[in-house]
């Protein structure tokens, strides 16, 4: 139940704000609120209205791309300067209502297992920019703040650099369903091989990470079939059985969607 | 809090708690078309409104958050009883049917068409991607995008919805307006929710957490005490009586096993407590203070456990017969704790065995007909359980009024609720009066008296207006699911694919009651049995109570599953024939004239009689399908590396009421200013048979449609109706609206000729309502003018009841192509066509709807849905995040149904049944082309793509 409702003037006072037991700041709302009409949503005595303090929109200078973290989604889809694949990775939440208001900053502060985001932003080599309580703006290497988030995301900074294939891929039982993994690749092809790979899943750790074992199995290689990239990638996935599948399935299709996302980026080329 | 926004372009300044949704604030200021189908969950969209300019969810957004924010709900677009150029277009491409998800879908295609007038498909589906619609099957919302969109340019643009026939007729056969079509567009109040009062009080109940388990005590005392709380009621204070909540016929064939609270749960849901307090705070304050003790038990949670020997036993109170005996061999005396079972008649059951009822009968000589084939096969297919979810879930507002019970029921059977409630709470039916409100969807779930008796228990006892409503949680665990069933099928056949020997023995889990026990799985065998032609032919039915959450109907009533075995098992064999499933079909499948020698055993609750079939559409519907799927060509090439393609057909059937049981009855009464006012039983879920009773006096008493209103489904001013189901609305309810607009008509006539002077052989009416004789006529009008003086005759009023021994089969031939993927298990339907003969289609686009309707919830049955339990019997998917219905993704790329009318003798104007049959097409189609692509038999449904990859010894 929310029983307090504030929308603070300044970021410094929503972040003062956050440090109360029970309060918290939502964007969007759209994954602090599932299921509240229940009582299931999460459970806040003070919602800490943040949406309009974050910046909001997407950027292109140079080599560089920068997101507001209250970009939503369908305003990152709907962005002349977002690259495809994060287009991609954006479209994957099929549900439009929802995309109409879930963030981007959002997306990383729920930092689910199967978040749509994360992946590819990871294997773009993505950082943040984030301000915590009484301190100026820092910018973070995204895998370390999703390791240990940490006060408000302003922006995300994506490097674009020329010549980089990436794809985001996802598994799901229909269009709307909850994802059972995510993936995100990029890499350069030089002279036929694989360069700088990155390659990031979700839905195989608590939150989604870069895979740098994974990537390395590739590195400096001609791009593999299908069918060898998923044989070499499923036996170092983990995950866990529950209704959505097993954990052989889920492993299964995670280096599916990996060897697909790795053949969608080269078809770029 | 105050918050201040702009609603609809008008300023409104509200106050609400901090925590109130946006939702939750439009219904408390009387926006009903705001609508919550999965408690804001953000999934099925229907509480949707548009946010400066875009669709969000109402339910995710708390209503300060909407402070300086300019909302528009539908009520803007339906403003002064208007309609928008996109709710027109949905009416007339026939997209409404119970009209539930319509407001969002409205809101959906303005924003689309203002950012995109001319959309794309690709554009169309992701305008629509946050809505869920169980009915409609997504598809005609198509035709609604692209008409409204023309119409931006060209106001008079139209197009056919569907093929037109009858050109005979007038309305019949056309498409017109769905009569509550434009109210429901508008998002009016419509439905259950929409009635209640302020003051209403809330009723909430303590479900069992324990799948198995005697209730050894209930503490209240503390509940009692709590502020605001009215009545707390457990197994201590009910009625003590059991009842069923299957709402069919009286006496039923459903074992009477049920009490309001029972002594035992039997399922994780199960009543246990309820308290009704003035606000849903306080009655959830007040079940938290219940205590209860609990004897657990081991669970049942499967057929196999509940056949084993010496399984814990689900009903072990004492079994009676009303008629007849028990069974030789059964168990009757209980174990003095459980409650008693009382069977009507018997069925064939040994509860304290947990078999709940069984059958079996057939024709001629199994072991002569195994002898003489060539080949034997015999398979086993699962069809796990699957829900309705109605977007509506299961509600009722019960009050009192003038010294009677009313109940406002979103109901598929108003007289059947009547009759259990009023035994239930132990008053006359006189004193209950049922008013079946518009309903957001039933396909079988609501034919069941689900919350209704404890309702209207509370309201007779308190006097207080009492609302409960199922949240999704409930109605995934407590509502009514398909039983699931095993269904093992064994075939005998020559060479050349005649079939010598049919087998199918059916273990079906009926739950922990007995609704419809025997009768869903019979369906799984009468209405997939008659369809191929087999000297030798048997069938076993058996039904265990096991402790998974309660079953019920659904649309198909079981036919489903027995088609799913029977039409794969066939094509099981013509594969190991070496014969192409479709010339196997051909061999072996009822044709126009066949004798049906089988229904001498599917009797359908009465001695059955082998039939003479007339004309039979099979041959054309195969012959259709074969041509558009290309069937004899080689198959298509797979739209990506990886996938594969494969096809599949079958053929099906359904029947048209149930024919020496059941009877409806409608009145028609000319009013003074010549119109008409349809009093009809029927119990209108959507599905368009008040459009079709509506078209029954219109057509026959020479008028238009508006001249005609339809008041249906109220037991105190409209006529007794068996009630929706068992697919007999048009031709039982439609058939009685003819008879009454035909009594009017000979009533109208007769009195006519008195008045001018000429034999009422003379006499006709034609349109617009004039009754035209040689030499003079007279307007309806006039004539009703002139009976109710007081001179006149008497009110003109038809009455028509119907009732038969006739049974019309509709039939249908499903084809699928599909793209599998070899590596992941996904499967797309690239290609889906259905030919249906529902004899004339009264009302064809909205019989499209139904059959497109069927189709999407058979392949979310085929593909994605399935209701899960752990170990302890608890469901694990009860919410549509985690339980997949499809959404209009999964529509398939070429979704195409053609009607293939054979009329019928005695149907309203040669009708038919149209939706139930629709749903027993997909799963065979779709696990034959699975095979076709893939090489696997798909036994069980869902066809998962961790189940493909199994089958394909890839995991
Ligand atoms: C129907 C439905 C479908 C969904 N589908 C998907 C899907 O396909 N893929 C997917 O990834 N998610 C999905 N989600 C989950 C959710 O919508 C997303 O995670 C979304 O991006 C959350 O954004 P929001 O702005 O709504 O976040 P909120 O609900 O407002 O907040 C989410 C969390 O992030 C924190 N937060 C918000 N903003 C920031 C910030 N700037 N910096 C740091 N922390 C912040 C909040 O405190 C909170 O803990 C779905 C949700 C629903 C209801
Ligand atoms: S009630 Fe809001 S999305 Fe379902
Ligand atoms: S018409 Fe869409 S849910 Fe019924």
């Amino acid at each position: 139940m929310v029983n307090e409702y504030v929308r603070p003037a300044s970021l410094e006072e929503a972040l003062e704000l956050m440090e109360d037991d029970g309060s918290v700041a939502s964007a969007g709302g759209t994954f602090l609120l599932t299921g509240y009409e229940v009582g299931r949503g999460r459970d806040m005595d003070c919602m800490i209205d943040v949406l309009q303090l974050l910046p909001s929109g997407v950027t292109r200078s140079g080599n560089e791309l920068s997101i507001g973290s209250g970009t939503t989604f369908q305003a990152l889809i709907d962005s002349k300067d977002a690259p495809a694949c994060l287009k991609a990775a954006a479209l994957s939440m099929a549900n439009r209502n929802t995309r109409n208001r879930a963030t981007v900053g959002g997306n990383l502060g729920a930092n689910k297992a199967c978040a749509s985001l994360p992946p590819i932003l990871l294997a773009l080599g993505a950082k943040v920019e984030f301000k915590a309580r009484a301190s100026a703006p820092l910018t973070l290497d995204l895998d370390k703040w999703l390791a240990a988030p940490e006060g408000l995301v302003l922006r995300v900074i994506v490097p674009m650099a020329p010549g980089t294939l990436a794809a985001a891929g996802r598994a799901s039982r229909t269009a709307c369903d909850l994802a059972t993994a995510t993936v995100g690749v990029s890499y350069r092809l030089e002279n036929g091989v694989i360069r700088g790979l990155r390659v990031a899943l979700g839905g195989f750790s608590p939150h989604a990470r870069l895979f740098p074992d994974l990537a390395a199995l590739f590195e400096g290689t001609a791009l593999p079939p299908k069918a060898d990239i998923e044989r070499v990638a499923k036996p170092l996935l983990t995950a866990i059985s529950d209704h959505r599948g097993s954990a052989d399935y889920k492993k299964q299709r995670g280096a599916v969607i990996l060897a697909d996302a790795m053949h969608a980026a080269e078809a770029l080329s | 809090m105050k918050t201040t926004f702009t609603l609809n372009e008008k300023p409104v300044s509200w106050n609400s708690e901090p925590g109130q949704t946006l939702l939750d604030a439009l219904r408390a200021h009387g926006i009903v078309s705001v609508r919550n189908g999965c408690d804001g969950e953000g999934s099925c969209g229907l509480c949707a409104v548009l946010m400066d300019g875009k669709q969000v969810n109402s339910c995710q957004i708390l209503l300060p958050q909407v402070e300086g924010r300019n909302i528009y709900t539908v009520d803007y677009f339906g403003k002064n009883r208007s309609l928008s150029i996109v709710q027109r277009a949905l009416i007339d491409a026939a997209c409404v049917q119970c009209g539930y998800c319509t407001p969002a879908v409205v809101l959906a295609l303005h924003e689309l068409l203002a950012r995109s007038p001319d959309p794309s498909e690709p554009e169309v589906k992701d305008a629509l991607s946050g809505t869920l619609c169980r009915c409609t099957g997504y598809e005609q919302f198509f035709n609604a995008a692209r008409i409204a969109s023309k119409r931006l340019r060209d106001p008079s643009y139209s197009e056919a919805a569907s093929e037109q026939f009858r050109p005979d007729l007038r309305h019949v056969g056309k498409d017109r307006d769905k009569v509550d079509a434009v109210a429901l567009a508008r998002g009016e109040r419509a439905f259950v929710e929409d009635r209640v009062a302020a003051d209403a009080c809330h009723l909430f109940v303590l479900g069992s957490p324990h799948a198995h388990a005697y209730i050894k005590s209930v503490d209240i005392s503390k509940a009692e005490a709590m502020p605001g709380v009215v009545k707390v009621l457990c197994k201590d204070n009910c009625p003590d009586l059991v009842y069923t909540t299957a709402g069919q016929g009286f006496p039923e064939p459903s074992p009477h096993d049920q009490r309001m609270f029972p002594r035992k749960a039997r399922f994780v849901g199960d009543r246990v407590a309820a308290v009704l307090a003035e606000t849903p705070e306080q009655a959830k304050a007040a079940l938290s203070a219940i205590t209860v003790e609990y004897d657990v038990l081991e669970p049942v949670l499967s057929i196999a456990q509940a056949k084993a020997k010496g399984a814990p036993i689900v009903h072990h109170g004492d079994v009676s017969y009303v008629v007849g005996d028990p069974p030789e061999g059964s168990s009757v005396k209980g174990d003095g704790r459980d409650d008693p079972i009382l069977y009507q008649f018997p069925l064939h059951a040994d509860p304290h065995r947990n078999l709940a009822a069984s059958v079996s009968d057939g024709i001629g000589d199994m072991d002569k007909g195994f002898a003489e084939a060539d080949v034997v096969i015999e398979r086993t297919y699962v069809g796990n359980r699957v829900q309705c979810t109605p977007m509506e879930p299961h509600v009722v507002y019960a009050r009192m009024d003038g010294g009677r019970l009313i109940l406002h029921a979103s109901t598929q059977v108003p007289w059947h609720v009547r009759r259990i409630v009023s035994r239930a709470i132990g008053v006359s039916e006189n004193k209950v009066r049922v008013v079946k409100e518009r309903v957001g969807g039933g396909f079988g779930a609501k034919q069941d008296i689900v919350v209704e008796d404890l309702a209207g228990y509370l309201a007779w006892t308190t006097g207080r207006d009492v609302f409960y409503r199922y949240n999704r949680e409930e109605e995934f665990a407590a509502s009514r699911t398909r039983h699931g069933m095993e269904i093992t099928v064994k075939l005998g056949a020559k060479k050349d694919g005649t079939l010598t020997a049919v087998l199918m023995q059916l273990d079906a889990d009926t739950g922990p009651y007995g609704q419809h026990c025997l009768t869903v799985p019979m369906n799984a065998i009468s209405k997939s049995l008659p369809l191929v032609l087999c000297d030798n032919a048997r069938f076993e039915v058996r039904s265990w109570y096991t402790n998974l959450s309660p079953a019920g109907a659904y649309q198909g009533y079981g036919a489903p599953k027995g088609s799913f075995a029977l039409q794969t098992a066939l094509a099981e064999l013509a594969a190991e024939l070496g014969m192409d499933q479709l010339d196997l079909i051909e061999k072996n499948r009822v044709r126009s004239g066949s004798r049906i020698e089988i229904l001498r055993s599917l009797g359908e609750g009465r001695p059955g009689q082998p039939v003479t079939l007339g004309e039979c559409g099979l041959g054309e519907m195969i012959r259709r399908g074969r041509v558009n799927l290309e069937w004899d060509k080689p198959k298509p090439k797979a739209s990506a590396d990886g996938w594969k393609v494969g096809r599949g057909g079958v053929i099906i059937q359904q029947g048209s009421g149930l024919p020496g049981l059941d009877a409806a009855n409608a009145e028609l009464r000319l009013l003074s200013d010549g119109t008409l006012l349809m009093l009809s039983g029927g119990a209108d879920l959507g599905t368009g048979l008040d459009t079709v009773t509506a078209k029954a006096a219109a057509e026959i008493l020479g008028l238009d449609m508006e001249d005609v209103s339809v008041v249906s489904g109220d037991t105190d001013t409209t006529p007794f109706d068996k009630g929706a189901y068992a697919s007999s609305g048009t031709y039982f309810s439609g058939n009685a609206a003819v008879k009454a607009a035909l009594d009017l008509k000979a009533k109208c006539i007769s009195v006519a000729a008195g008045i001018l002077g000429e034999p009422e052989s003379d006499l006709a009416i034609v349109p617009r309502g004039i009754i035209r004789g040689k030499r003079g006529e007279i307007t309806l009008a006039k004539l009703a003018h002139l009976s109710i003086q007081g001179e006149g005759h008497h009110e003109l009023v038809g009455f028509g009841n119907f009732k038969t021994e006739h049974a019309a089969f509709p039939y249908g031939a499903h084809f699928a192509q599909v793209e599998v993927n070899e590596r992941s298990g996904e499967v797309r339907i690239t290609r889906y066509h259905a030919y249906q003969d529902c004899g004339t289609p009264i009302n064809p686009a909205l019989a499209m709807g139904q059959i497109y309707g069927g189709v999407m919830k058979a392949v979310g049955h085929s593909l994605y849905e399935e209701l899960l339990f752990d170990n302890k019997g608890r469901p694990l998917n009860t919410n549509f995040l985690d339980y997949k219905i499809p959404s209009v993704f999964e529509v398939p790329d070429d979704f195409h149904v053609e009607l293939v009318p054979v009329a019928d003798e005695e149907g309203p104007f040669g009708g038919k049944s149209v939706s139930e049959i629709s749903l027993n097409g997909s799963a065979p189609a779709i696990a034959i082309a699975i095979h076709d692509a893939v090489g696997v038999w798909m036994r069980e449904w869902p066809f998962t793509p961790e189940r493909i990859l199994k089958a394909m010894g890839k995991l």
